[in-house]
């Protein structure tokens, strides 16, 4: 028989969109659920806890990682940035503005991660071939649109920041 | 007074949705982001057995657990969950004996989902075996133990036959049989199903947040199995993150935890993961087909008979019971475009001990299109003609509108022969056929597959319910903007978008001055809700009617205000204005300001406010689209694996609201027709356990499997109002039969025709084993 043993809790600072949150957590708890129910970020969501669905992703130092993957304490030191984090104070980003344009959305459960996903892969790669915008979204599962909108957006918001960029 | 209030502006155009700012910047509230102070989180313990007896239950450490509240078993919450139209009830805490692993058994509240799931861990439950049913064959044999004891196994049987089946059977020149056999798939939506319930401590009412695809028909079926009163029940749908059919049932869960709000008097919610959603989400398809075709030299089809098996699993789902639309919506369109004269069906749905069937988008398309296009290759393949020719001679053309078909269902006009011809086009079937013959010199083997559908949409019923109507309402606010309200459940279908694109057209107002609400039953008038593709049409239909009224209201105010006859008053660009004196007019804001507040200045007769309500029931029982999928696949033998190569889409759902919408629509149907045909299957081994319960296991298409695809529309318009018809499922019903068929014959050259789906690569490299051994 398992016995009961209080519950340790371990304080611990974290680095969410450019702000420092001190929180409280067991060591055990998800990044996933720290960063919705502990900080109110609830952009990123949960779509499976297994790693396969992407749902969950956010940047961490820049590279995107699924936050059910992850416990929160390990995050500690690391730059973390979710969906809230790369959303403009008023109106949209490039890439927000490029999947409601293409309809790139239709439920919107996959979309946050969808977004954060595309954005790793415009920083790095600023004019993607369609093959690699495939490639980079290829972790993150869409129920919804069979992901055509969904590169054409990626596609677009690519070719209108080269637009401005040779401006 | 034209039809609309001017040109219309928006149906039919390319608008933009307006729900998306919210949803890209993470602001959409799912269910999960619903929380109250106080607020309880269940976990369940489900059955691990198949079948067994429960001989004891030991929930004495869960209970100790610190921050626990309650961990109930049937005697804390002795509800069912039953079909009224079969002989079975499901106790939503397993009640002596478990029929299907993910059974809910034992709930637990506590104050977090972790201390919940710890305490789930602690519950002890001493089982007794049982012989497990696992398929329908063996459900079907009288030796095999009956899943409900004292019950048959076969809780559904039919038997149909066309007047003079047997005679033309035996007369044709050739006979040909098959067994179609489809295994079981979900829905798998990205947001897991859930149900929150928290008691309005002003009122006493009952709030039960859920996603759920019908508002009104949840609050019915609430309200009857906790016997409460309906004015005491609200329901409020959050956003959805998808639905597919899935999250139009009833639910043992959603029964315990407004249970739980009730009797622990604090609010309560249970998030699914996604475990638990591959056990206990209702399952689809699962059927065996013995098929016989009937046909002469010319290609002409004249009878099909299907023998047609459904495993229901262990008990009848509420409100739908998939096994049966599974199978009886197939035998109702059969023999799809084609015009075979005689058809004779069986029918037989059985228990078993895996999880309840319901419904998943498409329900009964993906089989009837597999089995109607498998039986057309087939005959193509025996008579060595082309399968588009075969097609064409058996396909309805345009003077048999309206068709009656063999199992007496009537098809408004479409545009079958059309879109097959277009879609033929458009992938490049006689160029196909030709590289397709030099690759196989080469070794390698691509094949096409065509699929010509019928959707049959805005039927009276559909697994959201059996309200053959749908209302709306439409309020212009003091200020001029327009609220409306409808009784849908959208998922994702873009309705805040598609609805105001109808409703400011009536009203000559810009669209994104038309906001408009669903999903909570305290605002929307009672409606169906969303399923079998009934919103567009039966929905977009009282939007067009509420909007009318409103017109004719606002018109009437605008002729007593601008002291002209009301045929002389036209709106546009948010204003009412005399035709051919344009500074003659008033804007809708201040028509609306008359409206309310300056009482005495009303047309003699007329009530102050502006607010309508209307409801809008079809003329007709059902509306038939039509479409062609074509597919293009390479299958590479030496590895197994299949790429879809090209892929072209011909639809016809009527007139357009939103051609975005559609197609992004048709999109998402064929990537699940790619999940259906190659890769979704939830496995259950030998001893019925279910062994695919992550989506490591249970594949999803993701975006390197899905092609770019080309659409193009045809708009025959339906009878409805607008000239729509629905479109939310047509696309998975048409595209597996296009992919199977292209496997077919892409592997031709090693005898293989599919008969089962998905089909693996496994499958794949036994075939071209056999093939070469036998060779």
């Amino acid at each position: 028989m398992e016995t009961t043993k209080a519950r340790e809790v371990v304080q611990i600072t974290l680095q969410v969109n450019g702000e420092a949150h001190t929180v409280e957590v067991e060591p055990r708890m998800l990044l996933a659920d720290v960063i919705r129910h502990k900080l109110g970020l609830t952009g990123t969501h949960v779509g499976c806890e297994q790693g396969v669905c992407g749902a969950c992703t956010v940047l961490v130092d820049g590279e995107p990682q699924r936050s059910c993957l992850m416990f929160a304490v390990q995050a500690q030191g690391h730059d973390i940035t979710t969906i809230e984090g790369v959303t403009p104070e008023s109106g949209l980003s490039p890439l927000q503005a490029a999947f409601q344009k293409h309809h790139g959305l239709q439920c919107g459960f996959c979309t946050p991660a969808m977004i954060l996903t595309s954005e790793a892969l415009l920083r790095k790669h600023p004019n993607p071939d369609e093959a690699q915008v495939r490639e980079a979204l290829s972790g993150n599962l869409c129920r919804c649109t069979g992901y055509q909108f969904i590169v054409d957006s990626v596609l677009d918001a690519a070719a209108q920041a080269s637009k401005k960029e040779g401006q | 007074m034209a039809d609309i209030a001017s040109r219309p502006q928006f149906t039919g155009s390319r608008v933009t949705r307006l729900e998306d700012a919210r949803l890209v910047s993470g602001q959409g509230r799912y269910l999960d982001d619903v929380e109250f102070p106080g607020m309880l989180e269940v976990a369940f313990v489900r059955s691990n057995r198949p079948a067994a007896k429960i001989l004891k239950i030991d929930v004495e450490a869960a209970r100790k657990l610190p921050g626990v509240k309650a961990v109930w078993t049937h005697e804390d919450c002795p509800l069912g969950i039953k079909n009224a139209g079969f002989d079975c009830t499901q106790w939503v805490l397993a009640k002596d004996e478990v029929r299907y692993v993910g059974e809910p058994v034992v709930a637990i509240a506590a104050e977090s989902r972790y201390v919940a799931e710890d305490a789930a861990d602690l519950v002890q439950i001493q089982y007794e075996a049982l012989p497990p049913v696992l398929d329908v064959r063996t459900a079907l044999k009288e030796s095999t133990r009956q899943v409900h004891e004292g019950k048959s196994n076969v809780f559904f049987h039919r038997e149909r036959k066309t007047d003079g089946f047997d005679e033309a059977f035996a007369a044709a020149e050739h006979r040909l049989s098959e067994t179609f056999i489809f295994h079981r798939q979900t829905g798998a939506a990205m947001e897991n199903r859930a149900f929150a319930a928290v008691t309005d401590p002003f009122t006493g009412r009952l709030t039960c947040y859920c996603g759920h695809q019908s508002p009104h028909e949840l609050r019915s079926e609430l309200c009857e199995m906790l016997d409460l009163p309906e004015n005491m029940v609200r329901v409020v749908v959050p956003e959805v993150g998808g639905a597919f059919g899935i999250k139009a049932s009833m639910y043992p869960e959603y029964l315990v935890v407004a249970w739980m709000a009730l009797k622990l008097r604090r609010p309560v919610k249970w998030i699914s993961d996604r475990q638990e959603s591959f056990l206990a989400d209702v399952h689809a398809r699962d059927g065996v087909h013995d098929v016989e075709v009937a046909f002469n030299s010319d290609g002409t089809i004249v009878a099909l008979k299907d023998h047609m098996m459904a495993d229901g699993g262990a008990y009848t789902a509420v409100p739908f019971c998939g096994a049966i639309g599974e199978t009886v919506t197939a035998a109702s369109v059969l023999t799809g475009p084609y015009k075979i004269p005689h058809q004779a069906t069986v029918i037989d749905c059985t228990y078993s001990n895996k999880t309840p069937l319901g419904a998943y988008r498409g329900v009964w398309g993906p089989i009837a299109s597999f089995i109607q296009e498998g039986v057309v290759d087939r005959v193509a393949r025996y008579l060595k003609m082309d399968p588009a020719e075969v097609r064409r001679v058996n396909m309805l053309s345009d003077e048999d509108f309206p068709y009656r078909n063999p199992s007496k269902m009537v098809y408004d006009k479409g545009s079958y022969l059309q879109s097959m011809e277009d879609a033929l086009r458009l992938i490049g079937y006689e160029d196909f056929r030709k590289r397709q013959a030099e690759l196989r010199k080469q070794g390698r083997y691509i094949g096409i597959g065509i699929s010509v559908f019928v959707e049959p949409t805005a039927s009276a019923s559909s697994e959201a319910g059996s309200v053959g109507y749908e209302a709306c309402t439409v309020r212009v606010e003091p200020n001029g903007t327009v609220t409306a309200a409808l009784g849908l459940g959208p998922t994702g279908q873009g309705h805040e978008t598609t609805m105001a694109q109808l409703i400011a057209d009536q009203l000559g107002v810009d669209v994104t001055d038309v906001v408009v609400l669903h999903g909570d039953t305290d605002s929307a008038p009672f409606g169906g809700g969303t399923g079998g593709s009934r919103s567009g049409t039966i929905g977009g239909g009282a939007a067009i009617t509420a909007g009318r009224e409103m017109r004719q209201k606002l018109i009437k105010l605008a002729a007593h205000a601008l002291e002209a006859s009301e045929e002389d008053i036209e709106l546009c660009d948010g204003k009412a204005y005399v035709t051919g004196v344009p500074a003659k007019s008033m804007t809708i804001r201040e028509l609306a300001q008359l409206a309310y507040t300056n009482v005495k200045g009303l047309p003699p007769g007329m009530q102050p406010g502006l607010e309508v309500v209307a409801r809008y029931l079809p003329p007709f029982r059902v509306s038939f689209s039509n479409g062609t999928h074509i597919a293009a696949v390479e299958v590479h033998t030496d590895t197994g694996k299949i790429d879809v190569i090209d892929y072209a889409v011909v639809n016809d759902c009527g007139n357009l609201i939103n051609p975005t919408i559609v197609e992004g629509q048709i999109h998402g149907g064929v990537a699940q027709g790619i999940g259906e045909a190659f890769l979704e299957e939830l496995r259950y081994d030998r001893d019925g356990q279910l062994v695919t319960t992550s989506m490591q296991d249970y594949l999803l298409p993701a975006s390197v499997e899905v092609p770019r695809m080309k659409i193009e529309h045809i708009q025959t318009p339906s009878a409805a109002e607008g000239g729509f018809k629905g479109m939310g499922e047509g696309s998975l019903i048409a595209a597996p039969a296009a992919l199977i068929g292209a496997v077919s014959d892409a592997l031709e050259p090693f005898g293989v025709m599919v008969n089962a789906m998905p089909v693996t690569p496994a499958q794949v490299l036994a075939w071209v084993d056999q093939a070469e051994t036998s060779a």
